[in-house]
């Protein structure tokens, strides 16, 4: 299979996807998608060892590790702060005794809400690593022009 | 980690694509090792100075200050 041929392959998979996505929506089955995606993501990995004209060497091995560290990196970080905070509104923890009422602690925002902005980072998580690995990419060579 | 490559392929009048598929990597790579942005490998070292039947002291030149730039 040719390089063109698996990324038009992939863009039909990503048509299908959306498609489901709407669909489970509405007759409000998430299991459908969730084993869509499943199934979705195997058959890119499938259709990408057929493809011939797709070389992996050691540089773009680099870029891939490099990228995918940086990314976990920045992260974990941001994810962990952010959680932490939350995990501390949702326990309210007790006080220690003291004179005045305790105090407990003022609410940014709604545990759902919390969800929704781990589910948004968890996505940020995929323009960093885009982000990261335009940068190595840049870094080991990869747009650099041709003197031949 | 300054090379030689250029100056190998000029005399076995090879293209970068032709060395790349020689020895198993993308064209873009070769690029990069000529121009300095990245050290290949021993193993890609070796496969490199093999083609061109020399050692690899021939074609790649340790250079403390660069080596040094390249790790960070």
């Amino acid at each position: 299979m040719k390089k063109n041929s698996f990324y038009l392959i992939v863009g039909c998979i990503a048509i299908v996807l959306v498609g489901l996505f709407w669909y489970s929506e509405e007759i409000h089955t998430p299991l459908l998608i969730e084993i869509a995606f499943i199934a979705a993501v195997a058959a890119v990995y499938l259709a990408r060892r057929k493809v011939v004209d797709l070389i992996e060497d050691e540089r773009s091995a680099k870029i891939t590790e490099k990228a995918a560290m940086r990314t976990l990196q920045v992260f974990w970080v941001v994810f962990c702060a952010f959680s932490i905070g939350a995990v501390m509104q949702i326990l309210h923890v007790p006080s220690f005794p003291r004179a005045a009422p305790p105090i407990r602690p003022s609410e940014i925002l709604p545990p759902r809400s919390m969800g929704y902005v781990q589910l948004g980072l968890l996505c940020l998580m995929f323009f960093l690593y885009v982000g990261f690995r335009m940068y190595y990419a840049r870094k080991y060579g990869d747009w650099e022009i041709d003197e031949e | 980690m300054k090379n030689k490559i250029k100056v190998f392929r000029a005399m076995h009048d090879l293209t970068q694509e032709d060395l790349a598929k020689a020895i198993g990597v993308t064209r873009q790579t070769i690029l990069a090792i000529e121009k300095g942005k990245y050290v290949p490998s021993l193993d890609l070292a070796i496969k490199i100075a093999r083609h061109f039947n020399v050692t690899i002291e021939e074609i790649f030149l340790y250079d403390a200050v660069t080596s040094t730039v390249a790790i960070d």
